[in-house]
């Protein structure tokens, strides 16, 4: 007892210099901290990069494999959703995002709904108790990550296809400004739905509930309108699936032409964007507003 | 310095802290004390600007806590529930919480030694007994060197050995000229460590004095006095202007069998208003002989007991008192 109350004398007298103001750059270095210090990040990142590696892979030996059997592209020629994502090699490049987002989707909610779970988020609060800083350097570190893990992965991904499309001659046309808009698109995308998991995140605070919320809006809602346009042809239906959050945004990766059944790229991005915005707004105001 | 005026704060029909008006001091160690449910973690969770109160204001050091430049330097608080992420190591931990305020890794490493948490500090929290977990709370509290202590129950699953350094730190930060506040539920607890005491029931202070004051205050002195004449010291007691309860032979206020050695059945009075030396000259004075002569003070818990009565949540009916 005597040497922890020795020990308390040396270390606990008030001095300057230690502590300094909260600023924002602080905060983000310590929400940088926070998301690498925890294993969950690690697999994502990982887990991330594999996939888009992987996918594309995949892709490139089937445009590859399709090239030699006229039946097959005469099939793919004929896919309105094949023709509408675009049949160009960086259609293969890019082609892992839509498993992507489900990683994306998981790390960005739970740098949120991690905190609230385990109580951590009243140490965060508490360190900075005007919060939305805290909203602002979550969503700038996720937003970071993101971009500069799948910039990682397409680049992984163009190199290791490269032999395969160069004999498909399917080559990444760096000359196109579609197929580079596709890949900015692609980079854009992810990062938009990371930044999206973080409001819904800061919303609903549960992490099954968040993570459920977003499978729905970006997985389980375009499967249901898919097959609710096929079998009819309600026009809410069709309107409906091509404003839904995910078949809107992934407009931005398409190197395809656009049917009337969907938005043109720009103007999907921009509607994906605004519901982003929208969640971020709402996000904001509970962040600021609700006890920790 | 924590300044609390008018503070409440509604869950929903709760009402859980209800115009609470308080100024803890620097310099000595404040208790909060209160049953559990009385609104302890509430009022010092709107301290820390975690809760928004219903109505009323609260200061710390002068500001509300989210308007200083450097809240960290301000108050440190060990808050109840663990607000620790399992998946961290304790140094991760407090590195991230450091990162906020530029604090450099060296204060992170000196609120680990003491804290005594050098041996785990780099293990994951998720490993921690509740014990290692409350250190790490304190070392959260410690680390931006703050004028203010916010303590939620800090000896909750500490060892003896833990229990007497919360006390001495306590105590210690408190010489310092910091501002201590620290919750129990445990009045023999408050009693030994802190100075002043706010006594909290069903949202409401119910006491904000001295402990000392506490405790006299709502102590009853009395005399046990065990006597073969128990009657006849009864009535001379009354005589004298005190007052005599006499109970059965044998048996104490307590229940425990109290039969005199020597197998002569002695009679058991409880005197108050006399003092015992009175008690022993009137005794003598009739001829009585005197198997015991104990002044009792009611304890810290009778008085905490008694202050709370109306203010307990859960009550178990008909308990021992």
């Amino acid at each position: 007892m005597t040497t922890t109350a020795t020990a308390a004398t040396t270390a606990a007298p008030p001095r300057s210099g230690l502590v300094r103001p909260v600023t924002f750059g602080r905060v983000l270095r310590s929400e940088w901290v926070k998301l690498r210090t925890l294993r969950s990040s690690l697999w994502a990142a990982l887990l991330t990069v594999v996939v888009m590696v992987g996918l594309a892979l995949m892709m490139a030996s089937l445009l590859n494999t399709a090239r030699g059997e006229p039946e097959m592209q005469q099939g793919m020629a004929q896919d309105e959703g094949l023709q509408a994502i675009g049949l160009t090699g960086t259609t293969a490049v890019v082609f892992g995002y839509s498993f992507a987002q489900l990683v994306v989707a998981v790390l960005g909610a739970l740098t949120m709904t991690s905190e609230h779970s385990t109580g951590m988020i009243r140490a965060t609060f508490a360190a900075v108790p005007r919060r939305l800083p805290v909203l602002a350097a979550k969503l700038l570190v996720v937003a970071g990550v993101t971009a500069v893990l799948v910039v990682v992965a397409l680049a992984i991904a163009y190199l290791a296809t490269m032999p395969i499309l160069d004999a498909a001659g399917l080559e990444v046309d760096w000359s196109d400004g579609t197929q580079v808009r596709a890949l900015a698109g692609c980079v854009l995308y992810l990062v938009t739905i990371g930044v999206l998991a973080v409001g819904v995140g800061a919303l609903l605070r549960h992490t099954a509930g968040t993570i459920f919320t977003l499978v729905a809006a970006l997985f389980v809602l375009p499967l249901v309108f898919s097959i609710v346009t096929s079998v009819s042809d309600a026009a809410w239906a069709e309107w409906v699936n091509k404003l839904l959050p995910s078949v809107a945004g992934e407009r931005v990766i398409s190197t395809g032409t656009t049917p009337d059944t969907l938005l043109e790229p720009s103007t999907g991005y921009a509607v994906l964007a605004g519901y982003t915005v929208v969640v971020l707004v709402a996000a904001v105001v509970a962040v600021r507003r609700r006890d920790a | 310095m924590i300044e609390a005026t008018g503070l409440t704060k509604r869950f929903g029909p709760t009402t859980a802290v209800d115009q609470v008006t308080f100024t803890v001091r620097p310099g000595i160690v404040t208790g909060f004390l209160g049953p559990n449910g009385a609104g302890k973690s509430t009022t010092m969770r709107m301290v820390m600007g975690l809760d928004r109160p219903t109505a009323g204001t609260v200061t710390v050091n002068g500001r509300p806590y989210a308007e200083h430049r450097a809240p960290l330097a301000e108050v440190g608080a060990l808050l109840e529930a663990r607000a620790v992420h399992p998946g961290r190591s304790a140094r991760q931990h407090l590195l991230a919480l450091a990162a906020t305020h530029g604090i450099p890794a060296r204060r992170v490493d000196e609120v680990i030694e003491l804290t005594g948490l050098q041996s785990v500090a780099r293990k994951r929290v998720g490993g921690f007994s509740l014990g290692m977990g409350q250190r790490l709370g304190i070392a959260t509290a410690l680390l931006g060197d703050p004028r203010t202590l916010i303590l939620d129950e800090p000896v909750n699953g500490l060892d003896p050995e833990g229990v007497l350094w919360v006390r001495n730190l306590a105590r210690y930060l408190a010489g310092e000229g910091r501002t201590v506040f620290l919750s129990s539920h445990l009045m023999s607890e408050v009693a030994l460590t802190a100075d002043h005491v706010i006594v909290i029931g069903k949202g409401r202070i119910l006491a904000d004095t001295p402990v000392q004051e506490l405790v006299d205050g709502a102590s009853r002195r009395t005399v046990r006095v065990r006597t073969p004449g128990a009657g006849a010291l009864a009535a001379a007691v009354r005589r004298a202007g005190g007052t005599a309860v006499e109970h059965p032979a044998d048996h104490g206020p307590d229940g425990a069998d109290h039969g005199a050695d020597d197998g002569r059945a002695a009679g058991l009075l409880e005197v108050s208003g006399l003092d015992a030396a009175v008690i022993g000259e009137l005794a003598l004075t009739h001829g009585l002989a005197l198997h015991e002569l104990t002044p009792v003070r009611s304890t810290l818990e009778d008085a905490y007991m008694e202050l709370t009565a109306d203010a307990v949540e859960y009550r178990t009916e008909g308990a021992p008192r």
